[in-house]
Parts: structure tokens; C-alpha cells; sequence
């Protein structure tokens, strides 16, 4: 199975990118707007491969835009850099010659029923390869994102980030049919790195580990500073690990809708937690006049084991 | 002193142990009960509620029924959940003796409010018609509410759509009306209310008084257990609407959390959904104590006694 990695890194997409790149056959990464404007969120891309030594994974510059709305950053999350808290070299590694959209369905065809999305930012470049290559659905195995929640969000009470920050393109992925892993704020913020894990990731010793740990102290900050948490989120790895270690995460099949014209709300992955299973099996189990909501459209984590998946990432920035 | 309240109501088996049990309770003076359309059309909801108060015994209480449809949305109700009846299960013989009133549930609200000191509470454990349309009628009743403790809504999942709860969905604009108001609010939503299910030993504990009106509670909450059962696959039913009450009688009885909570009207997914901003993201003024934890043994205790209390009253059916 391939991967392939889209984000805006952006401190966690960083710790994404790290982790698959030990883990996974990692056919290339898109960056995409989001947490950074996309100047920064592809310059961050090449310096988070030249640091990591990943340099033979092809990056490919993406969408600057949302599709709908005007762009939304989070410099108070990640600073103005989009990787703030240590001075990474200028990179020198060069693009890809295709941008993102066109490179996301060149490996839909070079690896087809072989390939699995992995966004960690607003899903513009995914949504608009969708709509540029309406065949695209059939090539791919699926989408693992970090994105949505089930029921509250950062950017509004109602909506997280990613979906937030373009909701039209999560509308078109939600809608397109293909197998869908959801991990949202209710999982991600659990993969809480306080004081004492960032401690734990410098102390592994090697130049990766203490960089990841110093950068990630930045975004820690910012997170106490701005939401009041206790440590660094480490939203965007959990649609990785998923990938290495399935048994950390408690999946359930529900239907996710997105809200696009909420006042309040526009931005929500609305989920259906009433799904109990198929129309034979609520007949088997004497529950057929339960109210058990649509047919799924995604697998949404929702919950997870911490410790576990600690132990995958110290163990994976240890192998750098 | 007792607080004084209206509980407007749309009864619905869990309005009717709101009912008995503000109508016990020493700590609470009930002025009047009113009713609206929701779990039931009103015709039902007011039938259901003097049903309610003649089995109990509860005469002296004026019941007004108020609107029969929301501010602007086709009306929805819970025969579902309810029953035909809006309160299936116990059976009735003929006419209740507690009569109507002949006022309007919205002008009972607004004469009485304006003839107040200001020490008033509002407790509507239905859609929010008739306070939203009270507040429309006669804005200067907002300063004469001293305080709303409402059962409605949801920070987490809804129960009749995936993000809304059916009290707030059924007429989003009068919540609106209400949560923007400026009052100040209690919000017992299905985060709180869920905590209060009757499971067996709970059913148990009304079967043990050998009342006639324990049986009537078993009757009313066995009911709302199968259909519970039926519709959502729970082992109890949640008993919603009292805990709105049991806040006023003992606001320590439920832990709470300030917040912005707003409503939802103009979405597609998620109109009628309370917009909580728990974690203050939005830096917007606090507008609600949102309702978190119910002591529940308390809770439960303080339901059981008071119903207990009317084991003097021979149950008219």
C-alpha cells in the first residue's frame, strides 16, 4: 500500500510526515493553505524532509486557496512562519514539476486501488482533484484525515479547523464515495504532549528528535497561551498511525455530514452516532424501529490509546 | 422563602414529573402552569397537564394553554416517544376536574411578570414558543424574569436530529428569541438530563411507595421506558424535564459551567442546534449556565419524596 501525504504544516503535520516516512511507503507530499499561508506551508514541507533526510520524497506545491471562501491561517497556533520556535535552513530541495492536484491524480493511476490519502490540512487540493478527474474515486483506497470532531471545535464552538477553513472542499471528499478514516478534535486532543512528553522527544538525543521536541515546545506554548490546554495536541500523526498501529484507535461507522450554511455552525462535521448496523443486523438484534440514522460514509475515531501511541512516536524518532 | 415559578410545559411523561414534582415541593411556589404545543399538539399537552394535576390533586394552580404552533416552523411532535395521548400508559376515566384557564399562556406569563417584583423564574421544559412570543409581545418582561431554567438542548449529540434536541428544534426562532434575550439562563441539556434515566430500581423505588400516585408514576414511566427502548435502545428512560425544576430547588443538585450558548436557525445539518461555546472560543458574553453534572442520588431522592408526599391523595383518575 502506498501513501500519500497532503498538509499545512504547521507543527503536527511535521510530526505526521516524520512518522509515515519511517512507517510507510510514502509516494510524495502536497502542501495545501491552512495553518500557513501556502508559501510557508510548502517551504515547511521541503525543510521538514531536508531535516528529516526524506529527501527522495517528492514535494508538490498545492492550493493557495480555499474553493469557496477566503483563507483562514492560525498564526497564533503556529506562528507567522507556520513552523515557528526554531530557525530551520532555507531549503534547497526543489518542487515537483506538478502541482498538487495534478500529482495527487498522476499516483492515482501509478498506484491505482494502491493509494491512500492522508490529509492533515483544509482538503482544497483533495477536493479539487476530485472535481478536476471525476474517475479518481475508483483509483484510490481511501482518505485518513484529521479533521471535524465529534460535536465542538477550535476555530468556532461548532467547527474545527481544517473543515472551517475550507468546508465545500470536506463537503466534496465526505460526499465522494470512497472509504473515509475521520480523526477529530474528541480523539486528537487527547494525543496530549505536555511538558514531560516534549521532555521525553528532546531526551531521545538525536538532531531529528531535539528539533521536533524544540518546535513542538513552540506550538505547545501556543496552545496554552490561546485555548488554555495542558499540552501540544498532536492532532495530525493519529491519521498516520493509524496506518502503522490500527489497534490504538476505536473506529465507529457514522454518517458525517458537513454544514455548509449554518450561521453558527457552517463548518461542523454533523455526525450521526445513531448508526447501529446494517438493516439485517437491527433485525437479528430485535432493534429494527431504533432511530439509527444514515448509512455511514466514514470510520470516526473515537477513542484512543494514548500511552500506545507515545511509545510509536519515541520509538519512530528514535530510528532518525 | 419558596421561589416563585411558571413551568410551562408540554407534557409528555417527563413534563408530567416536572409538574409533580414542583407542585410538592416547599422550596417552590408554583404559580401557574402553562402549556404549548410539542411532544404533543396542545390540545393534548393541556388535556395531559390538568390530567396530571387532577390525579395529584394539585387545585389552586392556574393551567393556561399557549401557542399550538411554533414562531414559524411547521409544527413536530413525539407521538413517538409520547404516545398518541402525549401521555400513553395510564389510562383516564372522563374529564379531568382541574379546569382550564381561560387566559392565554402568554398573557398569564406577561401579567403576571409585570405585576411582579422581579422574583420570579420561568421553567419551560418544552419548545420555547410561549416565552419567545411573551418577550416579543411585551419586551419589558425581561427585566422582571429573574432567571430561565430551561431543559433543552445539547452541546454534545442531539436526540431527534444528529446535532439538535427536540425541545429547541421544534421552534429554533423562539430559542433564539430567548437565549438572546439577556436573561439570565440555566441550561439542562441531554448532557445533564441523560444522567437522570429511571432504570428499574429507580421504577422501583415509585412502585415501593404503594401509592396510588407511585403507581401512576410507574404506569407513566413505564411507557416512556418502552418507547425509549424501542426508539434509542436505552435502559431507562431519561426523566428530562425535572431536573430544570430540581435546579431551582437546589441549584447545588447540578454542577454547572458558564458559557455563550446561541441557537442555529438557518442551517442545513444542524438548525436548532444550542451553539455552546464551552471553551470560550469565540470570546462572546456568557449568556448561560450550562447545566454539566446531576447528583443523581440526590436527585433521585428528592423525586421519590416528593412524590411520596402526596401518598394522602387518593389518585382521581
Amino acid at each position: 500500500m502506498k501513501y500519500l501525504l497532503d498538509g499545512d504544516p504547521g507543527h503536527d503535520d511535521m510530526v505526521a510526515f516524520l512518522l509515515a516516512a519511517k512507517h510507510l511507503d510514502v509516494v510524495g507530499i502536497t502542501s495545501v493553505h491552512g495553518n500557513t499561508p501556502l508559501v510557508n506551508s510548502t517551504r515547511n514541507a521541503l525543510r521538514v524532509v531536508e531535516m528529516g533526510g526524506l529527501t527522495n520524497i517528492p514535494v508538490a506545491r498545492g492550493r493557495a486557496r480555499p474553493l469557496v471562501n477566503a483563507p483562514v491561517y492560525a498564526p497564533e497556533i503556529h506562528g507567522v512562519s507556520g513552523l515557528d520556535g526554531m530557525d530551520l535552513p532555507e531549503p534547497t530541495t526543489r518542487l515537483h514539476e506538478l502541482d498538487a492536484v495534478d500529482f495527487i491524480i498522476e499516483m492515482s493511476h501509478q498506484h491505482a486501488n494502491d493509494l491512500w490519502l492522508v490529509p492533515t490540512g483544509p482538503l482544497t487540493n483533495v477536493a479539487a482533484a476530485f472535481i478536476k478527474d471525476t474517475t479518481l474515486g475508483e483509483r484510490i483506497s481511501g482518505i485518513s484525515l484529521m479533521g471535524g470532531s465529534l460535536t465542538y471545535g477550535n476555530s468556532t464552538p461548532a467547527a474545527e479547523f481544517n473543515i472551517w477553513a475550507d468546508p465545500e472542499a470536506a463537503d466534496v471528499v465526505f460526499r465522494s464515495g470512497v472509504p473515509i478514516k475521520m480523526f477529530g478534535l474528541n480523539v486528537t486532543r487527547m494525543a496530549n504532549a505536555t511538558k514531560a512528553e516534549l521532555a521525553h522527544i528532546r531526551e531521545i538525543g538525536n538532531p531529528v528528535a531535539v528539533t521536533v521536541g524544540t518546535l513542538l515546545e513552540f506550538y505547545r506554548s501556543s496552545l496554552e497561551n490561546v485555548f488554555g490546554l495542558t499540552g501540544a495536541s498532536l492532532h495530525d500523526p493519529l491519521a498516520v498511525a493509524v496506518f502503522i498501529k490500527p489497534e490504538l484507535f476505536t473506529m465507529k461507522p457514522m454518517h458525517v455530514a458537513i454544514e455548509l450554511h449554518g450561521t453558527l455552525t457552517r463548518g461542523m462535521t454533523v455526525c450521526d452516532y445513531r448508526y447501529v448496523g446494517t438493516d439485517e443486523k437491527r433485525q437479528a438484534e430485535g432493534l429494527d424501529a431504533i432511530e439509527h440514522g444514515e448509512t455511514p460514509n466514514a470510520e470516526v475515531a473515537v477513542d484512543m490509546d494514548v500511552p500506545g501511541f507515545f511509545d510509536l512516536l519515541y520509538e519512530t524518532l528514535a530510528l532518525y | 422563602m419558596s421561589q416563585k415559578i411558571i413551568l410551562d410545559v408540554d407534557p409528555g411523561h417527563d413534563d408530567a414529573m416536572a409538574i409533580l414534582l414542583a407542585a410538592a415541593s416547599p422550596e417552590i411556589d408554583l404559580l401557574a402552569i402553562t402549556t404549548v404545543a410539542g411532544n404533543q399538539t396542545l390540545p393534548k399537552t393541556t388535556l395531559n397537564a390538568r390530567r396530571v394535576c387532577s390525579v395529584a390533586g394539585i387545585t389552586g394552580v392556574p393551567v393556561a394553554a399557549g401557542c399550538d404552533r411554533p414562531l414559524v416552523r411547521e409544527q413536530r411532535i413525539a407521538a413517538n416517544i409520547h404516545g398518541e395521548s402525549g401521555l400513553d400508559g395510564p389510562t383516564f376515566a372522563g374529564e379531568p376536574s382541574v379546569p382550564l384557564d381561560p387566559r392565554h399562556a402568554v398573557d398569564l406569563i406577561i401579567d403576571t411578570l409585570m405585576a411582579s417584583d422581579g422574583d420570579i423564574m420561568l421553567v419551560p421544559v418544552g419548545p420555547l414558543t410561549n416565552i419567545g412570543m411573551a418577550m416579543r409581545r411585551e419586551p419589558r418582561i425581561v427585566e422582571k424574569i429573574k432567571h430561565i431554567s430551561i431543559m433543552g438542548g445539547a452541546w454534545g449529540f442531539g436526540n431527534q436530529t444528529p446535532s439538535a434536541e427536540f425541545n429547541i428544534l421544534v421552534d429554533p426562532e423562539a430559542a433564539r428569541i430567548v437565549f438572546e434575550s439577556g436573561a439570565p439562563i440555566t441550561m439542562c441539556g441531554l448532557e445533564l438530563t441523560h444522567q437522570a434515566k429511571a432504570t428499574a430500581a429507580v421504577v422501583q423505588r415509585f412502585a415501593d411507595l404503594k401509592t396510588p400516585l407511585g403507581d401512576f408514576v410507574v404506569e407513566m414511566l413505564t411507557f416512556f421506558g418502552s418507547t425509549y427502548k424501542k426508539m434509542h435502545n436505552f435502559d431507562g428512560p431519561p426523566v428530562h424535564d425535572p431536573t430544570a425544576v430540581a435546579w431551582v430547588i437546589d441549584p447545588t443538585m447540578v454542577e454547572t459551567q458558564p458559557a455563550h450558548v446561541d441557537i442555529e436557525t438557518h442551517a442545513e445539518f444542524s438548525y436548532g442546534r444550542t451553539v455552546v461555546d464551552l471553551d470560550d472560543v469565540m470570546k462572546l458574553p456568557k449568556n448561560t449556565l450550562v447545566a454539566t453534572k446531576l447528583d443523581v442520588d440526590r436527585f433521585w431522592d428528592l423525586m421519590v419524596g416528593a412524590i411520596a408526599s402526596y401518598s394522602a391523595t387518593p389518585a382521581a383518575r
